[in-house]
């Protein structure tokens, strides 16, 4: 074997590894999450022991403040913490990525506007712009944190989508495609879309991690997902002032967060490979 | 009969530069020509505008009728229905020329579809993958199952050339632009994608634009030539009459360049 090909079996090898790792953590987090769906160990709403218990058989994480199980109170969080990622990508992306084709196929001043608004909204920090929307709206709810964290992923992934596209509608195929008689709109659907598909679902995996990070930000301040609804980020809220008498009580919701976030980045890393079938091969 | 390509008094320009002045050139049904000068003498320019795909950057006026149309000016939509049908190209660099990451059979499968769509006829998968594989056929690609399931990176320049005639091939257009397809080639690769040409031309009855910057490319293949420099047509015959006794100062230069060129070749392999 000669070391050209030890070496890129050897990459293969750590990104297969990548891949299986974070689908694992990710595949955890969304079975404990359906699983709130149907049955969690005690009721989240009420005390089921003594107030600060350390862990025990019956409680595997101790118990919070008030008495309630605290891996009751984490499950429901990962069913919080993959809904705001899910939801927040979903939005940033069918916003972001209109919006940066739409850019990219613009005349010279609607694309200089477009990009100048895109460059001010990410220099406005994420969590503030959250903040600012979950202000201005009525009663704090879920569904407003998922807004807000949607609308300032989508200008990132605008500006990502367009200069990929833009990049994409240079090349030759594009010309190549086009003496053919394909459409604009079949340009953008058959050649665009899937050549920037592998950048842009690496970005997506990224986005859902700091979303995620940025509820559990919202939550830690009051701002997230209200109660009953429990949230990693204010698990970590509530044991602040216990944080030396029942450490797990902030660790836990710690662990769980860095997992999740954590996983999702190697599963976008071993993804990409998968998506891109000229990645790490070459005739 | 009428021509298939009618181009009169085409001008070209990137902002005050002249890419392309006064060119006047026709090409009846089955007529086969070549465009020659050397690179930037707006040969492939001439091209673009003839499809319509000329960025907006740049400013063409003029007539270009191509199968009736006048391309200059025509709506997007117009041109969509045109190329393919009327004109279809083959580029320069077969790499670049396909889409990376899509494999080739449904590259091929994209215009034959369309074709069979705009002929109205029954558009079904089937139909379209017998088409397909007759067309990996035509142009002569070993193992059609292979190929049809590679990327583009996985088939060897030659192949990725003869993929992207045969995905010019699937529109059956009247006119099939070739633009320096045999440039980024191997010789002996250059001359088998030649012979293929000439003898799908032959077979399919298409008219054929040919563009180079080489004499003995083009005069394989064509039986007209018109001599480009700098945007201007400086000569323009029967390819015998004007490799064998060229008038203008510009195509005496070429042909004695080539003529050179070949001897140096002669003295270096014997």
């Amino acid at each position: 074997m000669s070391p050209i090909e030890t070496s890129a079996s050897t990459r293969e090898r750590r990104h297969s590894l990548a891949l299986t790792v974070g689908l694992a953590l990710v595949a955890l987090n969304l079975a404990v999450a359906v699983l709130t769906l149907f049955w969690t160990p005690y009721d989240p709403l009420n005390a089921s022991g003594g107030r600060l218990e350390a862990p025990s058989l019956l409680h595997w994480l101790g118990t919070d403040r008030l008495g309630r199980d605290l891996l009751t109170q984490l499950m429901i969080g990962a069913r919080t913490a993959l809904l705001v990622g899910t939801g927040a990508v979903a939005i940033g992306a069918a916003i972001g990525v209109s919006l940066g084709i739409l850019a990219a196929f613009a005349t010279r001043l609607a694309d200089d506007v477009m990009a100048a608004t895109l460059d001010i909204l990410i220099a406005f920090p994420t969590l503030l712009l959250a903040m600012l929307v979950v202000a201005a709206s009525d009663s704090a709810s879920l569904w407003t944190a998922i807004l807000a964290l949607g609308l300032a992923i989508s200008a990132i992934v605008a500006r990502l989508t367009r200069i990929l596209a833009k990049r994409v509608l240079r090349l030759d195929y594009i010309v190549a495609s086009r003496t053919s008689g394909t459409s604009w709109p079949g340009v953008v659907f058959r050649h665009v879309l899937p050549n920037i598909w592998p950048t842009l679902s690496v970005n997506f995996a990224l986005q859902f991690g700091l979303a995620v990070i940025a509820e559990a930000s919202l939550s830690y301040l009051g701002l997230g997902a209200p109660p009953p609804n429990a949230s990693w980020g204010r698990l970590l809220q509530e044991a602040q002032g216990t944080v030396y008498t029942a450490p797990i009580g902030a660790i836990a919701p710690g662990i769980a967060l860095v997992a999740l976030v954590i996983g999702m980045n190697l599963l976008a890393d071993g993804l990409r490979d998968i998506a891109d079938p000229t990645h790490g091969r070459s005739r | 009969m009428t021509a298939l390509l009618t181009i009169q008094g085409l001008d070209i320009r990137a902002g005050d530069k002249p890419l392309v002045s006064g060119l006047s050139l026709s090409i009846r049904p089955g007529e086969r020509i070549g465009l020659i000068g050397e690179s930037g003498s707006g040969k492939s320019m001439t091209a673009m505008a003839a499809t319509g795909l000329l960025p907006t950057s740049i400013r063409v006026t003029g007539s270009i009728e191509l199968d009736g149309q006048q391309v200059v000016g025509a709506p997007d939509k117009t041109m969509n229905r045109l190329r393919g049908a009327a004109a279809a190209v083959v580029f320069q660099e077969p790499l670049t020329a396909l889409d990376p990451l899509m494999k080739i059979g449904r590259q091929i499968a994209e215009p034959v579809r369309r074709r069979l769509e705009r002929e109205g006829g029954k558009v079904s998968k089937d139909a379209i993958s017998r088409e397909v594989r007759d067309l990996i056929d035509k142009v002569a690609l070993p193992q059609p199952e292979r190929i049809i399931n590679s990327y583009p990176h996985e088939v060897s320049g030659g192949q990725r050339q003869r993929v992207a005639i045969a995905m010019a091939l699937a529109c059956r257009p009247k006119l099939l632009i070739a633009d320096e397809p045999t440039t980024a080639l191997d010789v002996t690769t250059q001359a088998e994608i030649l012979k293929l040409l000439d003898q799908l031309v032959r077979e399919t009855g298409m008219a054929l634009l040919f563009i180079s910057h080489d004499l003995p490319v083009v005069s394989q293949v064509v039986e007209r030539v018109i001599v480009l420099k700098n945007g201007v047509a400086v000569e323009e015959g029967a390819v015998n009459t004007v490799f064998g006794n060229p008038q203008h100062v510009y195509t005496r230069s070429l042909v004695e360049a080539a003529r050179l060129f070949d001897e140096a070749l002669g003295a270096t392999g014997s």
